[in-house]
């Protein structure tokens, strides 16, 4: 009996031996996703200890990236389907057992609040383009008289910032659920051995607020503010290696299929791109600056900033890429 | 911790240093070191990335057409990223690391740049028909007792002493 021949169904050259399913767009838009969870988060959670002014980049002017983040990445989604019109059916149903159910109802209701919160400082945006970019100060301006225009929309926007606490902890607990996601949508690809690690989800969660760390850090202008998310960001580089040591400790101690897909990154076609552009560029020689410049030694934080987003953004690279390669079938 | 900028290293001493990168280069990767290769690594990639059928049908970017011929595999790419960050530690070092274009007070900025780009321009063509940049070519050249390095290295720097006097006002 030649069984295998009929019940494998291995006849598909996209899916077997080795994926060629997902593209660019994919680790593109999970790194935006990422990159806006952590922006929404940082808003949301220093708006509700009450350090609104003491934040202010973080709480009042980074947010307003998040949702461009956001459209541009589901654009790239959009892109990579194969049947565009058919996104919405997403919508027409709950599966608590999917986490791309999970990711299009997240980004469904996170959308419309993190398109809400910029709206509600952009006074605050106005003054920070101002001398920065003209074209932006017009564009906010425009948007603040056309609120201003219509009273109906005036008196919604009153209405949000009276209840933007209420806004602050549902993009809370929104933000950490889609940063989860970016990692959960590829640990559920059971048949992918280096995605089905539990490990995923916290460590792109981890990634994504990072990043968005990196970013507020950049933008920011207060000295203290810097330092804060200076900080903030060796912490969770440290906790990013960690995580990361332990994916290769339980990929290497699985079963031949995960210790294969480590292989990848231990001597095989992705060792040197991840271990030299994701950990040491991006995450081990950003920290040394940092660490460098909170103990007196001068250094432009857009380095450091620079090299955590795109060490971020290649880390997605590296981990669609080489997931797809990642296979049980040994023939 | 102040924040004088400090000097640059004695050039002997610095130059001594770059023979050691080079004997440790050939031991540890037996390869030589070089800054051009890595840019031709990258253009040759993208060159094969969106014009295949013309990367195909060219006898010199044929030979990077296939996976194993990456940049991402390369070890001058990695070797121009080393360098990369040993700038920025030896700048963060010394305090001196900020966005700025250096340039004679005679000129401007945008004159820098203009000449720096046509100055790269002609360095990269001329490297190419050389096989090779000053560090490919002339250091690991010179380091194997090629006689090509000494020609490269004697080339470089006799045709930049010849030209000096010409675009020394866009310098000093």
């Amino acid at each position: 009996m030649k069984e295998r021949l009929f019940t494998s169904g291995r006849n598909m050259l996209d899916i077997d031996p080795v994926l060629h399913a997902w593209h660019w767009e994919i680790p593109a838009y999970l790194f935006l996703g990422g990159l806006a969870a952590g922006l929404v988060f940082f808003a949301s959670f220093y708006y509700l200890r009450g350090k609104e002014d003491q934040m202010s980049t973080a709480v009042k002017i980074a947010p307003f990236i998040a949702p461009i983040a956001i459209v541009v990445g589901l654009i790239f989604l959009l892109l990579d389907l194969k049947h565009k019109l058919y996104f919405w059916q997403l919508y027409t149903t709950i599966r608590l057992d999917s986490p791309m159910s999970w990711g299009a109802w997240t980004l469904g209701v996170i959308m419309p609040l993190s398109v809400i919160w910029p709206l509600l400082y952009l006074d605050d945006l106005k003054k920070y383009f101002w001398n920065k970019n003209i074209v932006i100060y017009e564009i906010i301006d425009w948007l603040e008289r056309l609120i201003n225009d219509f009273d109906i929309v005036k008196s919604i926007m009153s209405w949000l910032k009276e209840n933007q606490k209420a806004i602050a902890w549902a993009n809370i607990i929104l933000s950490v659920i889609l940063g989860v996601y970016t990692g959960i949508l590829l640990s559920a690809f059971n048949a992918r051995p280096l995605w089905n690690t539990a490990i995923l989800g916290p460590l792109f969660l981890t990634s994504g607020i990072s990043t968005a760390a990196a970013t507020i850090m950049w933008m920011a202008s207060d000295h203290y503010e810097r330092i804060r998310f200076s900080r903030i960001d060796l912490w969770l580089i440290a906790v990013e290696l960690f995580l990361i040591t332990h994916m290769f400790m339980g990929l290497t101690a699985g079963t031949q299929a995960s210790a294969e897909a480590a292989e990848l990154f231990m001597g095989g076609p992705y060792t040197a791109i991840f271990w030299i552009g994701v950990v040491a560029m991006g995450l081990l020689l950003p920290a040394t600056l940092e660490i460098m410049e909170l103990i007196g030694y001068k250094v432009p934080i857009a380095i450091p900033a620079f090299l955590i987003i795109v060490g971020g953004a290649l880390f997605r690279f590296v981990m669609v890429d080489a997931g797809q390669l990642s296979k049980y079938f040994f023939q | 911790m102040s924040y004088t900028q400090q000097k640059y290293m004695n050039p002997y001493v610095a130059g001594v240093l770059l023979g050691l990168v080079i004997t440790a280069s050939f031991v540890i990767t037996g390869q030589g070191t070089g800054a051009s290769g890595a840019f031709k690594d990258i253009i040759a990639a993208a060159v094969v990335k969106f014009t295949p059928e013309f990367a195909e049908s060219s006898a010199f970017f044929s030979r990077y057409v296939g996976a194993e011929h990456s940049p991402a595999k390369a070890w001058l790419v990695f070797e121009i990223l080393g360098v990369i960050v040993g700038a920025i530690l030896s700048g963060a070092l010394a305090n001196r690391i900020t966005l700025k274009v250096e340039h004679s007070p005679k000129i401007t900025s945008k004159t820098r740049i203009i000449m720096a780009i046509a100055g790269g321009s002609l360095f990269g063509l001329g490297s190419q028909l050389g096989r090779g940049c000053t560090s490919g070519a002339g250091l690991s050249g010179m380091a194997v007792m090629s006689a090509s390095g000494f020609i490269a290295i004697g080339a470089i720097f006799g045709i930049g002493y010849a030209f000096a006097w010409v675009f020394k006002k866009y310098w000093v």
